[in-house]
């Protein structure tokens, strides 16, 4: 054979070697694809499917938007008590035997449910949590709020309220909450740099009639007292209603963190001052899309600050802030059924994903 | 030492091949992509016309809601007991009728319609009239700072359309909506006034925007004059922001299709509507993809059959143009090897049938210059066999008459006559016919009657015997050739002795050759001088020993070359001569006519080998 002729082969089969080469990755890529995509929901437990949580409510929605605009299947399953941790570290156990392809988790304490994510963790589930953290390293994201900066912007919010050397109190919800200690933290520290007395901490364990008794014993205890942070949503209402119960509305200032219809009526009212708002449907939103990444072997961001707003009465109905305190699904009323415990969703077909919002805005 | 390179081929084949195969590589490629971008762009461009018609629609069907609740405000409006509460003071049971009435007529036109979220009516006078009658409305003061009315007042008559917001008319009730405000203004800026609002539902405009599909992710979403989203199908993740639209492009652009740059890649088809609204239709290139990697798949199929047909038409092409041509090289090889009676067939006019036309013509001439070559050699030779006979002559002519006249002189006539008688027959056996060869027995008779003449030359010095058997006599031999042998017998074997020396010819076959000895027993040779004998560089000693030489050339000529003398001596021994030529009869087979190295056609290289060989043995 010509050595010429041995080029020219040569060449051709290069050629052909390059376009069988290229058509071969495509196909493995496209196989593997379709045939191999991650199965399984996403399972979700908030802190609590109780239906009168708003917040728990909006980040639900962010949730379901997620999941029908990726098309994924998510399962919910929650505690009726956002105290029930037990309840919650079943749940988490029972969730790895779903074989989900990735678990979404707003931890109700942070010691607690560390051997559950540790199942989690060794059946090779992706784990993300969302507001609440874990003690340890164990969750391949956490989505939260900067407990410490909303903490921050409540007291400084406090600050700009009440005069120089006057008295105040702050009441969390709970104690051995890291976010709730974070939150506190940002508070006192904000609160430490002006010339303010800061009562001891009043933990009203998340219950709204304990905060509203606090605030009542509170306030005739301390008759002086200028301004009240409450450090979560039923705390702010609990507060507010013993304000206003008090005839104090205006004389003591009261700043909250999360927004409910019935805070946002406080503030309207002006027995609440300023709320502090945090944003639960971006929660809800990003846990379920990290999720969704984590499940297909993606990198993720191991911390994504959703943020925090402060609102008062004069700006609620900005354009930006309504938006905030309004979420576009929830405020047209039809938030009022909440899901039950192991409630499924199944996402649409990747093909038939429609946009989400319309349906639910619709509803007036 | 050659340096290969790469695009520099052996064979035309291989190239021409190789040439058409790019060639057509090239063009299929270029073909397949052209065609699939002209397809690719009129997919294109159908689907852009297709949503723009879709979104057109939309466009319509928005502006005819729009319009329709334009008609409600003025509907409610031109309300004849609207007009007389204003003109009514406040408080009186009259104007309370009046707004009873008011409010059941507004909630009449909003129960039957579920595109109407609320209705409410604002008086300069402080009135707040609500479809809901009964319900709780926030203080008047908290409306009428609320923007819907401030812009109603500042538009004065005119429909001023709200972008999408929260309504906060009732106390703990917050919705997303659409307002439509109006302002009912006197004639005179001190008669009573008043504004209405009529807050859109989402679901009209919802549907509106739905019941079209745009490729199975695209959709259709609203802003206003200012880029605020009035409607987004998700609205709720684009007031979050994790995503957004480009809306300074759309704020932009005016009515037309137009790509998304930054992210994914989109485009929007967008429509604006009479109230400032502008209809934006997203749709998603990569949609087509479906469609795109079918044309695709279709180009590159085409393009790849095509491909393969035109490669094999181009080896065969290339095959069926160089097949002559090496059917050509092939001739020319057996050519090479000697047969001068190959002709190519000449199955085409083109050139290359020229060619081969012209190769036999060449081979035709080149075996008429081979022939010509061997006839002219023919005659070379036998003229030069005749030079040499030639030479023998004249020189035992000489010796002899020189021998007649010595006995003349001595008066020994009877001697004379037998010499005269013996050299009388040895010239008539000799001369012959001018043949070449001649039957042994003749060149016997001619030797004997030289040996006869030579011995009465030396006064029986020697005797001679001649053992040939006679079924040998008849076989053919050169003329001529074993005189000079006997010659050199007698000059250089038995001339120097004293005693009668013997010389004795015999005959033998030996397989194909006929074998003739000449014997002396005479002083014999040294090794040097036998080896001379044959050598050309011999010096003449005056002009005698010339005959070996010469019958050594004439055997060689005429039989070729394994044929020839070989000489035996030694000292005080004897001298034995051995001439060896084929064995032929007389008449037999072959013996027409000489057989001998010319027969053999002395043609190229094999011809050359075997004079070539003939020189080393010579040598």
């Amino acid at each position: 054979m010509s050595r010429g002729r041995t080029y020219a082969l040569l060449a051709l089969a290069a050629l052909l070697a390059g376009l069988l080469a290229a058509a071969a990755a495509h196909s493995v890529r496209w196989v593997r694809h379709a045939w191999l995509p991650p199965s399984g929901p996403i399972v979700y437990i908030p802190k609590t499917i109780d239906p009168n949580i708003e917040f728990w409510q909006v980040a639900r929605q962010g949730v379901d938007a997620a999941a029908k605009e990726l098309g994924v299947p998510v399962t919910v399953l929650g505690t009726a008590r956002e105290k029930d941790i037990d309840g919650q570290i079943e749940l988490v156990e029972s969730a790895v035997g779903l074989h989900p392809r990735a678990i979404v988790l707003a931890a109700n304490d942070y010691e607690r449910l560390v051997p559950a994510a540790r199942k989690v963790k060794n059946a090779g589930i992706p784990l993300i949590m969302v507001d609440s953290g874990i003690n340890g390293r164990f969750a391949d994201s956490l989505i939260a709020t900067d407990n410490f900066e909303a903490g921050r912007q409540v007291g400084d919010a406090l600050r700009r309220l009440v005069p120089a050397g006057s008295r105040v109190a702050v009441i969390n919800y709970i104690q051995a909450s890291a976010n709730a200690q974070e939150r506190e933290n940002g508070v006192l520290s904000s609160l430490a740099e002006g010339d303010i007395a800061v009562e001891p901490t009043l933990y009203s364990d998340g219950l709204d009639d304990k905060a509203y008794e606090l605030t009542r014993e509170l306030l005739l205890r301390r008759p002086d007292l200028a301004g009240i942070a409450a450090l979560n949503e039923p705390t702010a209402d609990g507060a507010a209603r013993a304000i206003e119960e008090a005839g104090a509305q205006g004389r003591v200032k009261l700043v909250g963190i999360d927004s409910s219809t019935s805070e946002i009526d406080y503030l309207e009212r002006e027995v609440l001052q300023v709320i502090v708002v945090q944003k639960p449907f971006n929660m809800g939103y990003l846990a379920i899309k990290t999720a969704e990444r984590a499940s297909r072997g993606r990198k993720v961001e191991p911390l994504i600050r959703t943020g925090s707003a402060v609102i008062t009465k004069a700006d609620m109905y900005s354009r930006e802030n309504q938006k905030l305190l309004f979420p576009f699904l929830s405020g047209q009323g039809d938030a009022g059924g909440g899901p039950a415990a192991g409630a499924v969703l199944s996402g649409e077909e990747p093909g038939e994903d429609r946009p989400y919002a319309g349906r639910e805005a619709a509803g007036g | 030492m050659k340096v290969p390179r790469p695009f520099q081929f052996k064979s035309i084949h291989t190239s021409i091949a190789l040439a058409f195969s790019l060639l057509i590589l090239g063009t299929t490629l270029i073909l397949s992509y052209n065609s699939y971008r002209l397809s690719k762009t009129s997919v294109t461009r159908n689907s852009i016309e297709y949503t723009t018609a879709l979104v057109e629609q939309v466009r319509a069907n928005v502006g005819t809601y729009v319009s329709n609740m334009d008609s409600i405000s003025t509907l409610a409006l031109s309300n004849g007991d609207l007009q007389k509460f204003l003109s009514e003071p406040l408080k009186t049971p009259e104007s309370d009728r009046l707004a009873e009435r008011i409010g059941a007529f507004f909630h009449s036109i909003v129960a039957s319609r579920t595109d109407i979220a609320s209705l409410l009516f604002v008086g300069s006078n402080g009135s707040v009239i609500s479809d809901r009658t009964g319900a709780a409305v926030k203080d008047y003061t908290d409306l009428i700072g609320q923007e819907w009315y401030r812009q109603a007042r500042a538009a004065s008559g005119r429909i001023v359309l709200s972008s999408s917001h929260v309504e906060h008319l009732y106390p703990k009730e917050y919705r997303w909506v659409i307002s439509l405000s109006r302002e009912l203004a006197g004639d005179r800026p001190s008669d009573p006034s008043g504004v209405l609002l009529v807050d859109l539902n989402f679901n009209l405009i919802d549907d509106l925007c739905r019941q079209i599909r745009l490729g199975s992710r695209g959709y259709v979403f609203i802003v206003d004059g200012e880029g605020d989203l009035i409607y987004h199908p998700q609205q709720q993740i684009m007031f979050t922001e994790l995503k957004s639209e480009d809306i300074p492009l759309i704020l932009r652009s005016s009515d037309r299709t137009v790509a998304v740059r930054g992210g994914e890649p989109k485009n929007y088809t967008i429509r604006s509507t009479g109230f400032g609204w502008k209809i934006v239709g997203v749709t998603y290139p990569q949609e087509l993809a479906g469609d795109k990697r079918k044309m695709q798949l279709a180009s590159a199929q085409w393009g790849g059959v095509c491909l393969l047909v035109a490669l094999g038409l181009s080896v065969l092409l290339s095959f069926t143009m160089t097949r002559p041509l090496k059917r050509l090289d092939a001739r020319m090889k057996e050519v090479e090897k000697g047969d001068f009676d190959i002709r190519v067939e000449v199955t085409s006019p083109n050139e290359i049938g020229k060619l081969a036309r012209t190769f036999n013509l060449m081979i035709g001439k080149i075996k008429e210059l081979m022939n010509q070559r061997i006839r002219d050699e023919e005659l070379k030779r036998s003229s030069e066999i005749k030079a040499l006979q030639a030479q023998i002559r004249p020189h035992f002519l000489y010796n002899t008459l020189d021998s007649i006249i010595w006995m003349a002189e001595s008066n020994k006539m009877a001697e004379v006559v037998q010499m005269a008688t013996a050299l009388s027959r040895l010239f008539r056996s000799s001369i012959g016919q001018g043949e070449e060869e001649v039957r042994l027995a003749v060149e016997l008779e001619h030797v004997e009657n030289y040996m006869k003449i030579q011995s009465m030359r030396y006064r029986g010095r020697f005797v001679y015997r001649i053992d040939v058997d006679p079924g040998l006599r008849d076989c053919r031999i050169l003329r001529l050739v074993l005189q000079p042998l006997v010659e050199n017998a007698i000059y250089h074997g038995l001339r120097s002795v004293e005693e009668t020396g013997t010389i004795r010819i015999a005959a033998r076959r030996d397989g194909d050759a006929l074998e003739l000895a000449v014997a002396d027993d005479g002083v014999g040779m040294p090794p040097e001088q036998v080896r001379a004998l044959l050598s050309d560089r011999r010096p003449q000693e005056n002009g005698k020993g010339v005959g070996v030489l010469n019958v050594q050339q004439r055997i060689r000529l005429f039989y070729g070359a394994p044929y020839g003398l070989q000489f035996e001596s030694e000292r005080e021994e004897g001298t034995v001569a051995r001439l060896r030529i084929p064995f032929r009869r007389e008449g037999g087979p072959g013996s027409a006519k000489p057989s001998g190295p010319v027969r053999a056609e002395p043609s190229g290289p094999a011809a050359a080998a075997a004079e070539a060989r003939q020189g080393g043995d010579e040598a």
